[in-house]
C-alpha cells in the first residue's frame, strides 16, 4: 500500500528557496517534502489528505539552533532566578526577577516548600548586570537559609554567589586570600566566586554538580519541548563528551515515539587523544539516524569576553584587564585541526576574542595548504570580535561563521563600557561584514547562556539594540530576510545539513516552524514578538 | 597525620613536564600520586602499569596517575583517601595554563603542604616563544610566580646564557636548575631536599638548589589583623611562609600558608607546635623581623 500523502495548506509558506520563495501548499510523504507550491499541489500527486489546520498560519522551514546546549533541559530542575522572563519546558512563563530582593524572596519561597531538611537551595540564571546598587552578598543569601547551603549560578556560567554556610564548608574565609574570592571594602568575603577553581570547590561542598551533571533522556525531552515552543526543529548540542553514557541518553531520547527535535551533538575533541577521537567520531557517524546526526567536532580556543578569559588582539581589554589565556596552545590547535581536517571531518571552533578567531583561521588555512579539501565548512563559533580582514580570510578558506547575535542585547552595554570599548563594540557580532565577505552565516543563542528563541536572535541581528536603547554599530545590522535565512539555511549550511533541512524543497525533511504572522509583515523592531504556535517535524505537527 | 607534600609543575607545551613526570615515576623512591590535566597525553611505559580504571592508572611501584578534572580539591581528596595514601603529590598543569592559579588553591588544603612551584622552560624554544605574538605573554606569565625554574634541553640550546638571563629578568626571585632530557633528581620537588642517597651510577648528577629558610617561633597567640598587615607587606624576596600559630582572641590553632601574595589561615582541631617557616631568596629578611609586630 502506498504511503499516505498529506498536503498542508497554510496562509503563506516562506520557503527560503529561490525557485519559489512563497508557497501556500506543501505535500508530505514519509516525513519528507514531496512537493510545494500553490493549490495545484493538491492535484499533482493523485489522492491526498488535505490538512488545513495551518490555513490561518505562516509556515517557515523549521528553525535551526546552530549553537545550543541541551543541558538547558537539565537546568529547569532548579529554580530560575534570571532578570528576563523565560519559559520552562512545560510552557510556564517564569517571570524575570528585577532586584536582589526579588531573587531572595523567590528563593525564600522555594526554601519554605522544601521537605528534605538538609537539601541545598541551588538556583540558576542569575543576571545582576542590570541591577543598580550593591552586588549580592552572603547577607542576602543567609536570609534564605543559614543552615542550608545556598548557591546561585550566574547566567554567564563564570560566577556563583553562595551563602556563609557554603563558604564555611568550602573552607573559604576572610583569611583565604585567593584569586576568585570577591571581597567588600572591608576585606570580608561577599560570597561571590569567580572562575572554575573556586567555583568547583564550592560546588563540591554543596554536593551539586550543576551543569557538569550527565544529561539524561528526560532532560533531552525537556530541551526538545523548549525548542518546539520557539519553532526549532533541529538543534546542535555543542559540545558533548559523547561517551557511552551520553550516547545512550541521546539514542534513548531521539528514538522515543514523537521526540520533537533533531539533535546534532558535537564531539568535544579534547575528551580524547587524537587517534581515539578520530576513531570515535568515525564510529559515531555510523550511529546517526533521522533525529540524531553525529559528525561535527568541537574545539575551544579561548574563554568568554565578559569573563575576561577571551583572547583579544592589541590593545586587549578596554578596562585594562589582563588578556585571557588560550585554552589550547597554537601548535596543538594546528595539530588537531590538521588531523580532523585531513580525515574529512568538520570542526566547530569556539573563538570569542579576535586573536582566537585569527589564530583558528590561520590554523585552518595551514591545514588546507597541507591537505587541500573542498567544502570542509569548518565553522568559527561565537567569533564575536572578528573584523573585515578576518572574515575575508575565512571566506577565502571556505569557512563558515555562527555569530552570537544575542550578545548585542545581553552584554552589548557591558562590552561597550568594559571589555571592548565603544569603537570595537560597534563590530560585536558583525553579521553584515560577514555576509559582505561571503562567509555563510548562522546566528545563535548559546542556550542556556541566553534563552533559545531564533526569532529573538534574528531580532538582535536586525536591530542591534541594547537595553539602554543604543544601536551598536548600525552598519552591521542585517535585513529581516537575511536574518530569517541565517536561522534556517544559514545554520543548515554551517552544519553541512543544507541538503536535509533549512528550506522547503523536494526531498528535505518536512520540518516547519508554525508562526502566527509573516515576520516580513511586521516592523523590524517587532519580529521577536511574532507568535510561534509550534512545529512540524517530519510531517508531524506538535503544538506549543 | 603529616601533610602530604604537593608539587605543581608548570611550563609551556614541549618544556618537558610529562617527560619529567614519567622520569620521576620510573625512578620513584616514594609513592607518588600524579594529577594530570590532559589525561590523554600521559605516556607511561605499559610494563609499569598494573591497572587502569577510568581516569586512574596504578603503577607497579605503588604510584598512581589520575586526571585533575574540574576541581583540584576533589582530586586531592580522592588521592588522599587512597590506601595507602601517596607520599607526595605532583600536579602537572596544562601547557597553556598559569600554574600559579592552580597552585594557590593548595594553600587552603590542610592535608597538603605546597612545595616549590616548579616551572619548566624549553631552552631551545624559550627565546622564540617569548617573542611569539600568540604565546609570548603566556610563557612570561607562567614564570611570574615560579620558585624553581627548570631549564630543560640545555644540551641543545645554542644560547643557554641568554635563556637564563631572560628567565631571571622575568623572575629574579626564582632559583634556576639546568638539565637535559628532563632528567632530574626528585630533590627538585622540595624546598629543602632530603638527604641524597649515596652516589651511584644510577643517580643523575644534578645541580643543587637551596632556598634560604628562617624560622620564627611566636611566644603566644598572634593578632589576626596585624598578621594580615604583615603578610600584605611581605617583600618579594619572601616566597613562602608556612606553619602553625594561635590566633587571638579565640586562641584557636591555625595552619598558615602564604605564597606569592596569596595566603590562607585554616583553623585546626589539633594542637601543633607553634612556628612559622619563611622561605625566600638569599636577600630575604629574618623571619623574626618580618613578624615582629604581630604578637597579640
Amino acid at each position: 500500500m502506498p504511503s499516505t500523502i498529506r498536503v498542508f495548506v497554510a496562509r503563506r509558506i516562506l520557503t527560503m528557496n529561490a525557485s519559489l520563495p512563497v508557497a501556500t501548499h506543501v505535500a508530505v510523504r514519509e516525513g519528507r517534502i514531496l512537493g510545494f507550491g500553490g493549490a495545484e499541489v493538491l492535484r499533482e500527486f493523485g489522492t491526498v489528505e488535505v490538512d488545513d489546520r495551518f490555513a490561518g498560519r505562516v509556515l517557515m522551514p523549521g528553525f535551526i539552533e546552530g549553537h545550543g546546549h541541551a543541558v538547558d533541559g537539565l537546568m529547569w530542575r532548579k529554580p530560575y532566578v534570571g532578570f528576563y522572563p523565560r519559559r520552562a519546558p512545560d510552557g510556564t512563563h517564569v517571570a524575570g526577577l528585577k532586584s536582589i530582593a526579588e531573587v531572595v524572596a523567590r528563593l525564600q519561597e522555594v526554601e519554605r516548600l522544601m521537605t528534605d531538611p538538609d537539601a541545598p537551595v541551588v538556583a540558576w540564571g542569575f543576571d545582576p548586570i542590570f541591577f543598580d546598587g550593591p552586588r549580592m552578598t552572603t547577607a542576602d543569601l543567609d536570609s534564605i537559609s543559614t543552615h542550608r547551603m545556598v548557591m546561585i549560578g550566574h547566567v554567564s556560567g563564570h560566577i556563583q554567589n553562595v551563602n556563609t554556610r557554603v563558604l564555611e564548608a568550602a573552607g573559604f574565609s576572610r583569611d583565604s586570600n585567593l584569586d576568585g574570592l570577591v571581597r567588600d571594602a572591608n576585606g570580608a568575603l561577599t560570597g561571590e566566586l569567580q572562575g572554575p577553581a573556586v567555583m568547583g570547590r564550592a560546588s563540591r561542598a554543596v554536593g551539586d554538580p550543576g551543569i557538569l551533571r550527565a544529561i539524561d533522556a528526560p532532560a533531552l525531552w525537556d530541551y526538545a519541548r523548549i525548542a518546539q515552543r520557539v519553532g526549532v526543529t533541529t538543534s546542535t548540542d555543542l559540545a558533548n563528551a559523547l561517551n557511552a553514557e551520553n550516547v545512550a541518553a541521546l539514542q534513548e531520547a531521539t528514538t522515543g515515539a514523537g521526540f520533537p527535535l533533531r539533535l546534532v551533538p558535537a564531539m568535544r575533541a579534547r575528551e580524547y587523544s587524537l587517534p581515539e577521537g578520530l576513531a570515535r567520531i568515525a564510529d559515531l557517524k555510523r550511529m546517526s539516524h533521522d533525529k540524531l546526526h553525529f559528525g561535527i567536532v568541537k574545539l575551544v580556543v579561548d574563554g568568554s569576553i565578559q569573563g575576561f578569559t577571551a583572547r583579544l588582539r592589541w590593545p586587549g581589554y578596554h578596562n585594562g584587564a589582563p588578556n585571557g589565556l588560550f585554552y589550547i596552545a597554537p601548535s596543538e590547535l594546528g595539530e588537531i585541526v590538521a588531523a580532523y581536517h585531513a580525515a574529512g571531518h568538520q570542526l566547530h571552533i569556539h573563538t570569542n576574542g579576535d586573536e582566537a578567531s585569527e589564530l583558528a583561521t590561520e590554523m585552518v588555512g595551514r591545514a588546507i595548504a597541507a591537505h587541500p579539501r573542498a567544502d570542509h565548512r569548518h565553522t568559527l563559533q561565537h567569533c564575536q570580535m572578528a573584523d573585515a580582514a578576518i572574515f575575508k580570510r575565512m571566506a577565502a578558506f571556505g569557512m563558515c561563521v555562527n555569530l552570537f547575535a544575542n550578545h548585542i542585547w545581553y552584554w552589548g552595554e557591558q562590552h561597550r563600557a568594559l571589555t571592548m570599548g565603544p569603537s570595537r563594540a560597534n563590530r560585536l557580532d558583525a553579521c553584515a561584514t560577514a555576509l559582505a565577505a561571503g562567509v555563510p552565516l548562522g546566528i545563535h543563542s548559546d542556550v542556556p547562556v541566553t534563552p533559545l528563541d531564533p526569532l529573538f536572535t534574528a531580532w538582535c541581528a536586525v536591530n542591534r539594540i541594547t537595553p539602554a536603547g543604543r544601536v551598536l554599530g548600525a552598519g552591521e545590522r542585517i535585513t529581516v530576510p537575511q536574518a530569517l535565512y541565517a536561522i534556517t539555511m544559514g545554520a543548515a549550511t554551517t552544519l553541512k545539513m543544507d541538503h536535509l533541512i533549512g528550506s522547503v524543497d523536494v526531498g528535505k525533511y518536512a520540518d516547519f516552524a508554525v508562526l502566527e504572522q509573516d515576520p516580513n509583515d511586521v516592523p523590524a523592531s517587532e519580529i521577536k514578538d511574532v507568535g510561534v504556535c509550534g512545529t512540524v517535524l517530519g510531517g508531524v505537527p506538535g503544538v506549543a | 597525620m603529616n601533610p602530604i607534600p604537593l608539587s605543581v609543575i608548570g611550563g609551556f607545551l614541549g618544556a618537558g613536564k610529562t617527560t619529567l613526570v614519567n622520569h620521576l615515576l620510573a625512578t620513584a623512591r616514594r609513592r607518588y600520586g600524579v594529577l594530570v590535566n590532559d589525561f590523554g597525553a600521559i605516556n607511561i611505559d605499559a610494563a609499569l602499569i598494573t591497572a587502569q580504571d577510568g581516569d586512574t592508572i596504578a603503577l607497579t611501584n605503588g604510584c598512581v596517575c589520575c586526571s585533575i578534572g574540574d576541581d583540584l580539591g576533589d582530586a586531592l581528596a580522592r588521592l588522599a583517601a587512597r590506601v595507602p595514601a601517596p607520599e607526595h603529590v605532583i600536579v602537572e598543569a596544562s601547557g597553556v595554563s598559569d600554574p600559579w592559579r592552580i597552585a594557590q588553591l593548595a594553600l587552603i588544603e590542610t592535608g597538603f603542604t605546597l612545595e616549590p612551584l616548579l616551572v619548566m622552560v624549553d631552552a631551545t624554544a624559550f627565546l622564540t616563544q617569548l617573542a611569539d605574538r600568540y604565546i609570548g605573554d603566556t610563557v612570561a606569565r607562567q614564570l611570574g610566580f615560579a620558585e624553581l625554574v627548570v631549564i630543560n634541553k640545555a644540551d641543545l640550546a645554542p644560547d643557554l646564557e641568554a635563556v637564563c638571563a631572560a628567565v631571571l629578568r622575568l623572575r629574579p626571585e626564582a632559583q634556576i636548575v639546568v638539565c637535559e632530557h628532563a632528567r632530574l633528581d626528585a630533590a627538585v620537588l622540595h624546598f629543602t631536599p632530603p638527604p641524597r642517597p649515596p652516589a651511584s651510577r644510577f643517580s643523575a648528577d644534578v645541580p643543587d638548589h637551596a632556598f634560604p629558610t628562617s624560622v620564627w617561633r611566636p611566644s603566644g597567640p598572634l593578632d589576626r589583623a596585624r598578621l594580615r598587615t604583615a603578610l600584605e607587606a611581605l617583600p618579594r624576596s619572601v616566597l613562602r611562609v608556612k606553619g602553625f600559630c594561635q590566633l587571638a582572641p579565640e586562641n584557636r590553632w591555625h595552619l598558615l600558608q602564604y605564597a606569592a601574595e596569596r595566603w590562607a589561615f585554616t583553623p585546626l582541631d589539633t594542637t601543633p607546635e607553634a612556628g612559622l617557616v619563611v622561605i625566600g631568596t638569599p636577600g630575604m629578611p629574618e623571619a623574626a623581623t618580618l613578624f615582629a609586630a604581630v604578637e597579640a
